[in-house]
């Protein structure tokens, strides 16, 4: 988002002033560097830790959630301070992910005056987490209380466990799909969504439509460059991203993406793009689910947590079809949990950690949960939720959902599925995509890209390892 | 005559067209804000909204508590005007009219803060906004913009283009600095006065990472957080996210409205008088 951006600015200034426009014009582009979501900034940040005022403990908590899922959030912070009348929580919007967590690297090691109680951190700032030793694990408030976590989802409680230690408490949690527009896929005899890479292709070519001035009209698939669906493909075919087993049994040090396995997904992307059936429209997945809500592409693949914006996006146009993520024939991986979990931080009075450890509990409660998935689409953490008649009722209402809860369920939880574990993750992401998008345009030839990107963050990972050890 | 009118039917059409043109991003938004959700992506994309559908803007509305962002974006950027308004014009004046050793260095030196980047000087300006105490205040979020080199620079510009001889001769009517200031400078001023402040309040209306940073409590943030809290990072709705730019974009519309007529007299009456 260009925020910085002076779009209003209209030509009416005269001759005295004409300079005046052309130096803030070169003012305004330097500045709207800085107002991009990915930058974000490096430096403090603010934010109040909680205090106890009247008996009642005060606790701020952080969070990245706009829009929907940002007023869903509300929603269960006011019912919990409305069941009880010890604790006030109050939600603070940090900005987005990357801004938030730049923010709270800042506040590190300052006495948690200016920081969050709880911080809702992405899947991908884990291990950073754990390194800044500025937060309380999870599992401790978990051993204390005898809270009994049998009934949460073990898939995805795998993810943010670190040597049989819980870390963090999995709260909005996606994994990615395969989106299809069944309208178009009856217009193409195509009974069911493709289960490989090679029935992808297949259906992709049959789902291209060509327009009468010979352009293409309508691509088969329209797949964003985004680097979470290479890890997510990688974890399918049981191969890790990093080494020490995907950095679960030791400190990672090596990238080790570019085997066999990277470059199957990395020809496939590339002969999709090559056959004319992928539409490239670079690694923002809102841009190809526009594409797809427009009608200019048949599938996407995307997070489970966006499938209620695309029902109501569709709706009146096509129905929306989910199917589980494509693999190469005879794979046998799974698939890995993303999004986002709540961390409680170090640096605050024991009694304000104790309050803080109620609210995650409440937050993970079965009732907290099927509301949340029913407003937002992110899975819900606890398997109770599937008991719940109000749930059982949405599903009903959205049955194609089922297909990416199985996808959960089928997953077995092995390292690669527990996902990879590094300081350097948000630079890796961004190394796989740059990749991807030199591959597809020709620029290099797969297996060198890969072996390129795998040694770029090699380098990151050596670098931020000797800054923790 | 009757060449000279369809001379300026033809002016005319174009200055609409090229208006169409620098006025599309605006409508854009604007018709965007009215589509329904279902409407937003249709391919070829459909200009006008059918029906129109208000709802975006109630739902903006109720996601962020926008008028509260409002204020306070008006109260910062009003605050932040005035004081470099004030600053500039002080620090400029003495260097067009206050003849002192080092003028031109101490000048050279105030350039030279033009060249490091806002983002070089938050960090440290965080910091003592921090050690003030002054985090989630308007004193934070305005005190590190009260003076700025480039106001300065723009004022000093100006100030040398006006004859020099104004000075003189109301130095021999017995005026000092302040009552010269105040009674030639502002008054012949007033164009560029008004450019400036129209300027600095457009930048500090469209600031964000300084206001995240220091502002923690929603009744402090500014309209462009609120932006922010209009978009879900995985699936963005564009008529929710355009009606709440509508909303934001509102006051500066008007503030150009009203500033547009002051400029143009401010240009027509502030001539020399010969």
């Amino acid at each position: 988002m260009e925020r910085n951006q002076n779009a209003s600015r209209r030509p009416w200034i005269r001759k005295t002033a004409m300079w005046t426009v052309a130096a803030s014009f070169g003012l305004t582009a330097l500045l709207a560097g800085c107002g991009g979501g990915n930058t974000g900034s490096d430096e403090n940040a603010a934010g109040g830790g909680g205090g106890a005022n009247n008996g009642v403990i005060e606790l701020k908590l952080w969070h990245a959630m706009g829009g929907v899922p940002g007023q869903a959030l509300q929603h269960i912070v006011d019912d919990f301070n409305k069941s009880q009348s010890k604790i006030h929580v109050t939600a603070v919007y940090q900005g987005q992910y990357d801004d938030e967590f730049n923010k709270w690297k800042a506040t590190q090691g300052q006495g948690g005056k200016d920081g969050p109680n709880i911080m809702q951190v992405y899947d991908i700032g884990t291990k950073f987490m754990i390194d800044s030793q500025d937060i309380v694990p999870m599992q401790d408030f978990i051993d204390q209380s005898h809270f009994d976590i049998s009934q949460l989802e073990p898939n995805i409680l795998g993810y943010y466990s670190v040597g049989g230690k819980l870390y963090s408490m999995p709260f909005n949690s996606s994994q990615p799909v395969l989106y299809y527009n069944k309208d178009m896929f009856k217009d193409a005899g195509i009974a069911e969504p493709p289960k490989t890479y090679d029935d992808v292709l297949a259906d992709a070519k049959k789902l291209t439509k060509k327009g009468p001035d010979g352009k293409v009209a309508v691509y088969g698939i329209g797949l964003a460059t985004y680097g979470w669906f290479f890890e997510q493909m990688l974890a399918t075919q049981g191969a890790d991203y990093v080494d020490h087993d995907n950095g679960r049994t030791g400190t990672a040090t090596q990238a080790v993406f570019n085997g066999p396995e990277g470059l199957k997904i990395v020809n496939w992307w590339k002969s999709l793009y090559d056959a004319g059936v992928d539409l490239n429209l670079g690694p923002v997945t809102s841009q190809t689910q526009n594409a797809f809500l427009a009608g200019k592409c048949a599938m996407i693949i995307d997070s489970s947590g966006v499938y209620g914006n695309l029902v109501k996006g569709a709706k009146g146009k096509f129905e929306v079809g989910i199917g589980p993520l494509p693999r190469p024939a005879g794979a046998t991986g799974g698939t890995i949990i993303g999004g986002g979990s709540l961390w409680i931080t170090k640096d605050q009075p024991k009694a304000q950690q104790d309050a803080a450890w109620e609210f995650v509990k409440f937050a993970a409660s079965p009732q907290e949960q099927a509301y949340w998935t029913e407003t937002t689409g992110y899975f819900p953490i606890t398997k109770a939720v599937y008991d719940d008649p109000g749930f059982k009722d949405w599903l009903k209402q959205y049955p194609d959902f089922q297909v990416a809860v199985d996808q959960l369920h089928s997953s077995k939880l092995t390292y690669a599925t527990q996902g990879g574990l590094m300081g350097v993750f948000p630079q890796a992401r961004q190394t796989v995509q740059d990749m991807l998008q030199a591959v597809l345009l020709g620029k290099q030839q797969p297996q060198p890209a890969l072996d390129d990107a795998a040694k770029k963050v090699t380098d990151a990972i050596k670098n931020y390892n000797l800054t923790v050890a | 005559m009757k060449e000279n009118r369809v001379w300026l039917v033809i002016r005319y059409i174009l200055l609409i067209i090229a208006s169409l043109v620098v006025c599309f991003p605006i409508l854009y938004s604007l018709l965007i804000s009215l589509e329904t959700s279902e409407h937003v992506s249709t391919y070829p994309p459909q200009l006008w909204p059918h029906p129109f559908h208000f709802a975006s803007y109630a739902e903006a509305l109720q996601a962020a508590p926008l008028g509260r962002f409002l204020l306070n974006s008006f109260i910062m950027s009003a605050i932040i005007v005035c004081g470099q308004i004030v600053t500039s014009l002080l620090a400029a004046y003495a260097f067009v009219y206050l003849r002192f050793r080092g003028r031109g260095v101490l000048f050279l030196v105030f350039l030279a803060t033009m060249m490091i980047p806002t983002e070089v000087t938050m960090i440290p300006n965080y910091m003592t906004i921090r050690s003030l105490g002054w985090l989630d205040s308007f004193a934070g979020l305005t005190v590190p913009f009260l003076a700025n080199a480039f106001g300065i620079f723009l004022l000093r510009q100006y100030l040398l283009q006006l004859p020099y001889e104004l000075f003189e001769a109301a130095k021999m009517d017995g005026a000092g600095h302040w009552r010269f200031l105040i009674s030639v400078v502002v008054p012949l001023s007033r164009p560029i006065l008004a450019t400036l402040a129209v300027y600095v309040f457009l930048q500090s209306w469209n600031m964000y990472l300084w206001p995240l940073l220091t502002t923690n409590s929603t009744s402090m943030r500014t309209v462009q957080v609120g932006l922010g809290m209009l978009q879900n990072q995985d699936a963005l709705s564009w008529n929710l996210t355009m009606a709440g730019v509508v909303i934001i974009s509102l006051p500066t519309l008007i503030l150009l409205f009203f500033a547009q007529k002051h400029l143009v007299k401010g240009l027509t009456a502030g001539a020399v008088k010969g």
